[in-house]
């Protein structure tokens, strides 16, 4: 039987990124519900429909833009930002039904978060943060992979590194991540796990190697900060072994990166991996750019890869299958508890359950 | 770091071992060495959860070197 995670309805979600989202219309699946999102001409904000024309459910986002309004490929049915229909072919009269579902929509942090669940419920203000995505003080290269797996298959990779060890070696993985404990907090009220793992004296992988320069050993930081469902922060401390940061609490000698996903279940067994590399070094070098940019798709392919795989193998176990957790796997299983309750809030959202 | 409703747990892994030792947001503290059974244990709460004796042995400290973080600059 598939491994299928319920979705969290009722919650923001990454859809685009916001340089993604122009004059061409772009259709995303997120929580199985199909979007059309493009930027309007008049305020330059985005915006997200239902991408499916009311009349015979024709995909918007295959049809065209006539200034702000988007023209049904098939019959001509037209429809404004706000998903009123505005035209229908050979007659005046529009049918007072005639309109598609209109999503909340926040830009922030390089991210376009549409709310799926109640709009009347949608917050700006609980869309969490990413500022370093789009900030003068770090230098950031992004992506987006599709994967044809569970969502959860990619948060329980998020939250054990250890994976890197043997998944990532050679690449972003080396023998001490896999040995080092870790610390877990769940802070519950707000759904967030951190998961920190820091190695005093470990060897430097290539994709810290080459793009900090650092040669010989490091002392490296690892700690991960998971807002369910979508937001993943890893803050990555990089620097010589034994250079620690200033009494001051200032630390102009170490390397910072900040690795971000967006994991964004698209439907049943596909999920949007929205990966970014925030550096504050070398933050015009476009070599070192490059260098990431490529380096760090090529660890995302390696779990894009191990997730498609793992999600057939699993599809193929009839019957049921049993799973055995270690200490590694002390953050993997809260993050997976917080969303198994918001699954549970997100379809009764008026009544939040403890 | 406490968020809006101050629930936190923490499970710390000993260095050098395979023992876990959780401490609930009410303070009271368990050890194992499976996380199945310390998330089991820690969402009990309340019961199984004893408050800590006072004058019980050495008070542990999350903060400070000898956890299993070391010296930890934290970023904020």
């Amino acid at each position: 039987m598939p491994h299928l995670t319920s979705f969290a309805r009722n919650q923001w979600y990454v859809a685009a990124y916001t340089y993604e989202v122009g004059r061409e219309l772009l259709g995303r699946t997120v929580l199985g519900e199909p979007l059309v999102l493009y930027r309007s001409e008049e305020d330059g904000a985005a915006v997200a429909l239902s991408d499916r024309c009311v009349h015979r459910r024709f995909p918007l986002s295959e049809s065209r833009l006539d200034g702000d309004r988007i023209v049904c490929g098939y019959h001509g049915f037209t429809y404004d930002t706000t998903g009123t229909c505005v035209y229908v072919p050979g007659q005046k009269r529009i049918p007072r039904t005639a309109r598609v579902a209109s999503y909340p929509v926040v830009e922030r942090d390089l991210f376009v978060w549409v709310w799926v669940g109640d709009p009347a419920l949608a917050d700006p203000e609980a869309v969490p943060r990413a500022p370093h995505m789009d900030s003068p003080d770090w230098t950031t290269v992004s992506g987006m992979e599709p994967i044809d797996a569970d969502y959860g298959l990619l948060v329980d990779n998020l939250l054990d590194l250890s994976h890197e060890t043997y998944l990532h070696g050679g690449y972003i993985g080396t023998p001490e991540v896999a040995e080092t404990p870790i610390a877990t907090e769940v802070d519950e009220g707000a759904g967030i796990v951190r998961v920190s793992r820091h190695m005093d004296d470990a060897e430097c992988p290539p994709f810290y190697a080459r793009s900090t320069g650092i040669e010989g050993r490091i002392t490296r930081w690892q700690d991960i900060e998971y807002h369910a469902p979508c937001l993943y922060l890893l803050h990555s401390r990089i620097a010589p072994t034994g250079v620690l940061p200033e009494a001051d609490g200032s630390d102009p000698n170490a390397f910072h990166t900040e690795i971000t996903y967006a994991i964004t279940p698209s439907g049943d067994g596909k999920v949007y991996d929205f990966w970014a590399v925030s550096r504050d070094f070398a933050r015009s070098d476009d070599e070192v750019s490059t260098f990431l940019r490529d380096f760090n798709h090529t660890v995302v392919m390696q779990d894009v890869d191990a997730l498609n795989l793992l999600q057939k193998t699993l599809a193929s176990e009839r019957t049921g299958y049993q799973e055995l957790s270690i200490n590694i796997d002390t953050g993997g299983l809260a993050a997976r508890r917080i969303l198994a309750r918001l699954v549970e809030e997100g379809d009764k959202p008026m009544e939040k359950v403890r | 770091m406490t968020g809006p409703t101050g629930e936190i747990y923490r499970v710390d892994w000993l260095p050098g071992t395979d023992v876990l030792h959780g401490t609930c947001h009410c303070g009271a503290e368990h050890t194992a060495q499976d996380p199945v059974a310390m998330w089991e244990w820690m969402l009990a709460h309340p019961e199984g959860h004893e408050p800590r004796a006072a004058g019980q042995g050495q008070h542990r400290s999350r903060q400070g070197n000898g956890g299993v973080l070391g010296s930890r600059g934290k970023r904020s």
